[in-house]
């Protein structure tokens, strides 16, 4: 279990997150949602462990993540807004690259089988030659190597096809109900958030957001 | 370090050619510069033709002295190319060695033995004849010398009788073994160098270093190029740090730099005879940690990869001309002695082992490691 205690972050004088507490089960899909600005990068960036907070505390289990950043790192897959990849690379290579700096060995096959299960099925090719669902998926896939139990997503589908988003959205559901993974996603994308998503944070004051989540019959925490 | 190592070599695979073409260009540039130097001296010597009308030994010796002068071209040819060749002005100057000249120096005669010819425009016509006299005169004197031996032996009576040959070849050993006076050119601190005939205007080791700074620094934009890259992002959650993945690169972009500088080493050893001892190796080693580490240093102050390039010639530049290599400064650095200090060639070029810059740049790297950071894991 995920649990955010009473969270508070400053960038100098400015209050981006104040006083914010939750927590997320184990196979859990958890949407983050609100305008720009209103703090969704902060807090993935604090639950990811690359930022501190100013006041409160987040625990993974019953792991700190003041005491025990390097463990509790080890369990968290981090997929970046941009594509964080070797362009000149091949799928193979950027498999085998990440593998190799990995808090886990893998085979070349289980690479190629990970690749596979999101319907990356270009192995030999080079990155620069992929669309872009296809860099998305091997985006996700390098931060699935080490077997995370937090699967933390930074707008992870944007400026891709429908077609390669429900096939990541598929496999995000298929992550977190067979192996149980915590997975916290972030997407302007409300359709995308209320279809994927078991539970829904909404963060900053946006009437918009509201709005539209009061229209599901999700579970919305709003802060 | 073996993740390392195979993670930098999916990198090489990428661009072996650049990688190849940098790790040898200090080797292939430095060799190149002192075979064309080398080919332009020997097209820059005075040529000069020679007639040889008779085959003994001491005419034929007094062709292979000439031969021997560094400065000095010789063709062997007739006298009617000779003149032909004057007037084309292929030659500066011809000299013939007449018929019976041993026979006249062992006569003791020392006049008309050598006639020459020159054209309005040989300008190298008299330190030529001058350096072509005084091996006539050596001759000269040696049958002189041996004749007044020889007729000393005959007035005295002396039981051993002795040649005129003899005598001769006693003198050359005698002549050869007591060298009164030989002098070496060499440049200062550079190697000495005892044969005339193979002087170089160029240290090799010199000009290798220089073409190693500027290699180095441009393999060194790996680390610009991935410290920009949004992959960052992804060593927060790899096993090392991010600090620790370049440094553990710098080692091992190090340890295939050092084996490329042995090559190097065998290479100058083989081709230019440059000799190799543990002092050399010594300097090679720390020349090594110092370049890479100046080289990784100065590519974490750089965002744009194309002005650390700028910088990295601009760089080179400096310290060639501060080390010496293409203007003279022993004017300057005889003045400010410090100035020899500053550039890390000068240890180098001394087969200095320990040095400033070593020491420096250690210290810098440690406190860069250990300073804490977001590129720290």
């Amino acid at each position: 279990m995920l649990n955010v205690q009473a969270i508070t972050k400053l960038y100098g004088d400015r209050l981006i997150l104040d006083d914010i507490s939750f927590s997320i089960q184990a196979g859990e899909i958890v949407g983050l949602v609100g305008e720009n600005g209103a703090g969704k990068s902060t807090m993935l960036q604090l639950l990811a462990t690359l930022s501190n907070p100013t006041k409160g505390n987040i625990f993974l289990d019953d792991l700190s993540y003041q005491k025990h950043k390097k463990n509790i790192r080890k369990q968290i897959g981090f997929v970046p807004q941009d594509i964080a990849l070797w362009e000149e690379f091949t799928v193979e290579e950027n498999m085998v690259f990440f593998e190799k700096l990995s808090w886990k060995n893998k085979t070349k096959q289980q690479l190629k089988q990970l690749c596979l299960d999101m319907e990356l099925d270009k192995w030999q090719e080079p990155v620069n030659t992929l669309s872009g669902g296809m860099k998305r998926k091997l985006n996700l896939a390098i931060s699935l190597i080490h077997d995370p139990k937090v699967l933390l997503l930074d707008e992870p589908t944007v400026g891709i096809d429908l077609k390669s988003r429900k096939e990541i959205g598929n496999y995000l559901k298929r992550q977190a109900l067979e192996y149980n993974k915590i997975i916290v996603y972030t997407s302007h994308d409300m359709d995308e958030i209320i279809t994927l998503c078991d539970r829904i944070l909404c963060i900053g004051e946006d009437p918009f957001y509201k709005n539209i989540l009061n229209e599901t019959e999700k579970n919305i925490i709003t802060f | 370090m073996k993740s390392i190592i195979q993670t930098r070599l999916i990198h090489w695979k990428k661009q072996w050619l650049s990688l190849l073409f940098w790790l040898i260009f200090p080797i292939i540039a430095s060799l190149l510069i002192i075979n064309v130097t080398s080919l332009i001296q020997e097209d820059s010597k005075i040529p000069v033709g020679f007639v040889l009308e008779e085959n003994t030994p001491m005419a034929e010796a007094l062709l292979e002295s000439v031969k021997d002068s560094p400065l000095i071209r010789v063709f062997e040819v007739t006298e009617n190319q000779a003149r032909d060749m004057i007037e084309r002005h292929e030659l500066d100057s011809a000299f013939i060695i007449k018929d019976g000249y041993e026979q006249q120096i062992h006569r003791g005669n020392r006049n008309k033995l050598i006639t020459s010819y020159k054209s309005d425009l040989s300008f190298a016509y008299t330190p030529v004849s001058e350096m072509v006299v005084s091996y006539v005169q050596e001759d000269a004197g040696k049958a002189k010398a041996a004749h007044t031996v020889m007729h000393l032996a005959e007035t005295l009576k002396t039981s051993e009788a002795v040649t005129f040959d003899e005598i001769i070849s006693l003198s050359e050993e005698i002549q050869s073994r007591e060298d009164l006076l030989r002098t070496t050119f060499s440049f200062n601190h550079g190697p000495s160098n005892g044969n005339d005939a193979d002087i170089t205007i160029w240290n090799v080791w010199g000009l290798w270093a220089i073409f190693s700074i500027l290699s180095t620094l441009l393999l060194f934009d790996w680390v610009i190029k991935e410290r920009n890259s949004s992959l960052v992002s992804r060593f927060s959650f790899i096993r090392f740090s991010y600090k620790s993945y370049l440094l553990q690169n710098l080692i091992f972009y190090t340890a295939v730099l050092l084996f490329v500088d042995s090559t190097a080493a065998l290479v100058f050893h083989l081709h230019v005879g440059e000799t190799i001892n543990f002092r050399l190796v010594g300097a090679i080693i720390s020349f090594r940690f110092i370049c890479s580490m100046a080289a990784f240093l100065l590519a974490l102050l750089f965002k744009n990869v194309y002005l650390f390039y700028g910088v990295s010639f601009a760089i080179t530049l400096f310290l060639a001309i501060n080390s010496g290599a293409v203007l003279p400064i022993e004017g300057l650095t005889g003045r400010f002695e410090w100035l020899e200090y500053l550039n890390p060639l000068h240890p180098f070029l001394h087969q200095e082992i320990w040095n400033s810059w070593l020491i420096i740049l250690i210290l810098i790297l440690g406190i860069w490691f250990a300073k804490g950071g977001k590129l720290n894991a």
